[in-house]
């Protein structure tokens, strides 16, 4: 069966986490994405963690995980000929995503003007930190100043301590999709006789636009004029992360439509006649809430996280265990399911990956290939160019 | 290129949808802005759960008071939740822009043969309830194929068609957890309690879920068939956590909280500026930027401290590091010493509130904010979209719909009832424009 980008070809002229995400998710489901690499390559490359700590190109965790699937070329963009070889890769293929400060492309003759002008199919997505316009296009960003700009680092944290960065690089990886988003849209376009086009993704504008509460409580100032605030733990009672005996789990049972049946299960079905009950949790007594609260946690703490999460959902109950990478691998859901890809790799041997997010019932996906070495298909790409421009275009 | 032609890409594409809470109506959200025919099957005859806000309505003063204390779910426009408050909820309101709303209740025998008919029409298919839920309407892509088999059919439980978890809720801040984000993302020298409830998985499923249609959609011009996308919530954030994931199968490592520290830099962190509750994030990665920083604060004596004069050493003090730039910061105004860093080539940036999210100059520049009026709720600034194309303009073409407000339109337009058969329904309470007392009592009042 067909691959779900069968026949798709993307040139990744991009680095470290947005670009290459993107690239990804076209190469791991079928497209042929051959990875532009500067001589000393991604700089993902160079960043840890390495295999067992020791640094090396080809061992970087971030950057196998980032690049599976994917073809590697290396190319000097700063030297004419580089960008000489550069321009007809570009001329072959459907979609580039890039990375570069705003207005660098147009200063190599690289620009969608230029690119488009015999090429209108062309897809192009520029990833940057603040879009290719507007007063501060040229600042700098990055994870942390562009969650604090554009998302709602504000919220994450206690109300008693500074504000938190949420994990990893989840700005970029989400500007990574969204940009990817927009290459398919722009490619669907195509295929259906339309032209292609320049996008322009900003990370914080991606932010900006983020369903992780952004839009959310940004409609609602909107609305009201005020904005949201960390809360202090423990502000709804009965609800949220508490400790249990293995760790932690977070669950709603004060106050939802299955409270009263929580309050049977902890052994306090008295508290179901207190007349705070038909209230919202925002205006219950003190005494009630430490009542809840009190009984509640002593229940919690008499089970592993798992288990809390097993007898509440048996319920009917919203939650979840906070689980850490060695539970989530280990997590016989998971497994069972195979979500993991086992891939092997000369740097590494076999390692276990995140494999794929979608199970497609028409184009299933393939095995996947590991990164590429830094330039390993440079010989084959350009050999396949050449043989290219002895034939006509196809 | 003045024959080229640039419609929204998914102009003539009809998309259902029968979702609840965030995920699923942000897949929707992204198709419909783009140009995708959104219908939004909802019932009246019952609340559909966590969407329109309509399980637990509170008064205008409870409203207020959890505005004034920083929790914004309620924050009803003017804080009136008003006679419909289902039209008012901020949270529905922030992703239904660009969508029609069509009452129906797939579980009713009505319902079931009005959403098949609709099903007759439509390209895509997004639904995000609990898998039980969809077999014992009996509505699994298996049947739907039958009515349909161009449909796309994405289902987007929070774990998956199957396995252990198959029928586990959960909110994307349970999800969260259940992937080992909410863990990375706490204090490090605190507890998951102190994290605060994030809804990330949300935010990445939307987009992900809205990429697999596309993607699908082209596959369908050329095959003629469509097929159905299974992706769980949890699977769909597991790549973005792919490098700590792959630290502990390569090499043993079980993350831990991570905070705001980097792995190479410091200072790297949210730092106190001037006023309550107010913090600027600075990012250095070299010892140029350090020295502008230092610079930029007047705090010479940072610079030339040995501990901080190498990113080694900074790296190796970055405790001590933090607590000595605090002062030097919270003198400044957030807003004041991100212009001037940046302009020192220091990459900073203030930490913004909403309120200063909507007065952002680079945002009002680029025309990112949308003023949309809804009938009832009135004139009121939206956030707009998150990706620009350099050669296709694009707005919000119309504002989040009233619970039923296109019931006749795709009743008696689209799905071919008469107005005999429409008056029916309405009659039966299986279409309307409100919930009834019965089903909502109006306990805000």
């Amino acid at each position: 069966m067909a691959q779900l980008f069968e026949g798709l070809r993307v040139l990744e002229l991009a680095r470290h986490v947005a670009g290459p995400f993107a690239g990804k998710l076209f190469a791991d489901y079928g497209a042929d994405v051959i990875k532009v690499e500067p001589p000393g390559g991604d700089p993902a490359r160079h960043e840890g963690p390495h295999k067992d700590d020791v640094p090396n190109p080809e061992a970087s965790a971030l950057f196998l995980h980032l690049n599976t699937n994917k073809r590697s070329v290396t190319l000097d963009v700063e030297a004419e000929d580089g960008r000489a070889l550069l321009r007809r890769l570009i001329d072959r293929v459907d979609v580039v995503i890039e990375d570069f400060q705003p207005g660098q492309m147009a200063e190599w003759g690289l620009g969608y003007d230029v690119l488009s002008r015999d090429h209108p199919d062309l897809v192009l997505a520029s990833i940057t930190p603040f879009g290719q316009s507007g007063p501060w296009r040229d600042y700098r960003g990055s994870e942390l100043t562009l969650q604090a700009l554009g998302g709602p680092l504000h919220l994450n944290g206690s109300g008693l301590r500074y504000p938190l960065k949420s994990g990893g690089y989840v700005a970029h990886y989400h500007a990574g999709l969204a940009a990817a988003y927009g290459c398919a849209l722009a490619r669907l376009r195509v295929i259906r006789g339309g032209a292609g086009d320049w996008i322009d993704q900003a990370v914080y504008e991606a932010q900006a636009g983020f369903r992780d509460r952004r839009t959310v409580y940004t409609t609602a100032t909107s609305y009201t004029g005020k904005v949201s605030k960390r809360q202090p733990p423990g502000t709804r009672p009965a609800m949220g992360a508490r400790p249990t005996a293995d760790g932690y789990a977070n669950i709603y049972a004060g106050g939802t439509k299955h409270f009263p049946a929580a309050l049977d299960m902890i052994g306090r079905p008295d508290l179901k006649d207190h007349p705070d009950m038909q209230k919202p949790m925002a205006v219950w007594s003190e005494d009630f809430a430490a009542e809840v609260e009190g009984s509640w946690m002593a229940w919690m703490i008499q089970r592993t996280k798992r288990e809390a999460v097993a007898d509440t959902q048996a319920l009917g109950m919203l939650g979840g265990a906070i689980l850490t990478t060695e539970d989530l691998v280990s997590d016989p859901h998971y497994r069972g399911r195979g979500v993991w890809d086992t891939i092997d790799h000369p740097a590494t041997g076999p390692v276990e990956y995140p494999g794929r997010q979608l199970i497609l019932s028409e184009t299933p996906r393939q095995a996947p290939r590991r990164a590429p070495l830094l330039g390993e298909h440079t010989g084959e790409v350009l050999a396949a160019l050449q043989a290219r421009q002895e034939a006509p275009r196809g | 290129m003045a024959d080229v032609q640039r419609p929204l890409p998914l102009e003539g594409v009809r998309v259902a949808e029968v979702t609840v809470v965030w995920a699923g109506p942000h897949v929707t959200q992204l198709l419909g802005e783009w140009g995708a025919d959104v219908v939004r099957v909802e019932p009246t005859n019952r609340v559909q759960p966590y969407s329109r806000g309509g399980e637990r309505v509170v008064s205008s003063e409870v409203s207020r008071r959890s505005a004034e204390q920083g929790q914004l779910l309620s924050a009803f426009p003017d804080f009136d939740p008003g006679d419909d408050p289902w039209n008012r909820s901020p949270a529905f309101n922030a992703h239904a822009r660009n969508k029609r709303s069509m009452s129906c209740d797939v579980m009713s025998p009505e319902g079931r043969e009005a959403f098949l008919r609709l099903i007759e029409h439509t390209d895509v298919l997004v639904e995000n309830n609990v898998p039980i839920t969809v077999e014992r309407a009996n509505l699994t892509y298996d049947v739907l194929r039958e009515v349909n088999p161009r449909l796309i059919m994405l289902r987007m439980p929070a774990y998956g068609l199957g396995g252990p978890y198959k029928n586990y809720r959960g909110f994307g801040t349970h999800v969260e957890g259940m992937i080992g984000h909410h863990w990375l993302r706490g204090y490090p020298d605190g507890s998951p309690e102190e994290t605060g409830e994030a809804f990330t998985a949300d935010a990445l499923a939307g987009v992900m879920g809205a990429f697999a249609i596309t993607a699908a959609l082209t596959h369908r011009e050329r095959s003629g068939v469509g097929q159905q996308i299974e992706m769980p919530l949890a699977e769909s954030f597991l790549p973005i956590l792919g490098e700590w994931i792959l630290d502990f199968t390569m090499n043993g490592r079980v993350a831990q909280p991570q905070g705001n520290l980097h792995r190479s830099h410091a200072p790297h962190g949210v730092y106190p500026a001037r006023g309550d509750d107010q913090w600027i994030a600075i990012d250095v990665g070299t010892d140029e930027e350090f020295r502008a920083l230092c610079t930029v604060l007047g705090a010479e004596h940072l610079a030339t401290d040995e501990r901080f004069v190498t990113a080694a050493a900074r790296l190796d003090h970055r405790a001590a590091l933090d607590e000595a730039m605090a002062p030097c910061t919270s003198q400044w105004d957030k807003d004041e010493l991100f212009h001037r860093l940046q302009a020192a080539g220091v990459c900073a940036g203030a930490v913004h509130d909403e309120l200063d999210l909507l007065a952002s100059p680079q945002l009002a520049a680029r025309g990112f904010f949308e003023e949309l009026d809804m009938p009832g709720v009135g004139r009121h600034r939206y956030p707009g979209m998150m990706t620009q194309w350099a050669n296709t303009p694009n707005q919000i073409r119309r504002p989040p719909p009233l619970l039923g407000e296109h019931n006749e339109e795709i009743y008696l337009d689209l799905l071919g009832y008469s107005r005999e058969e429409y008056d029916a329904l309405v009659a039966k309470g299986l279409v309307g424009f409100g919930h009834p007392e019965s089903v909502v009592p109006r306990t805000w009042k």
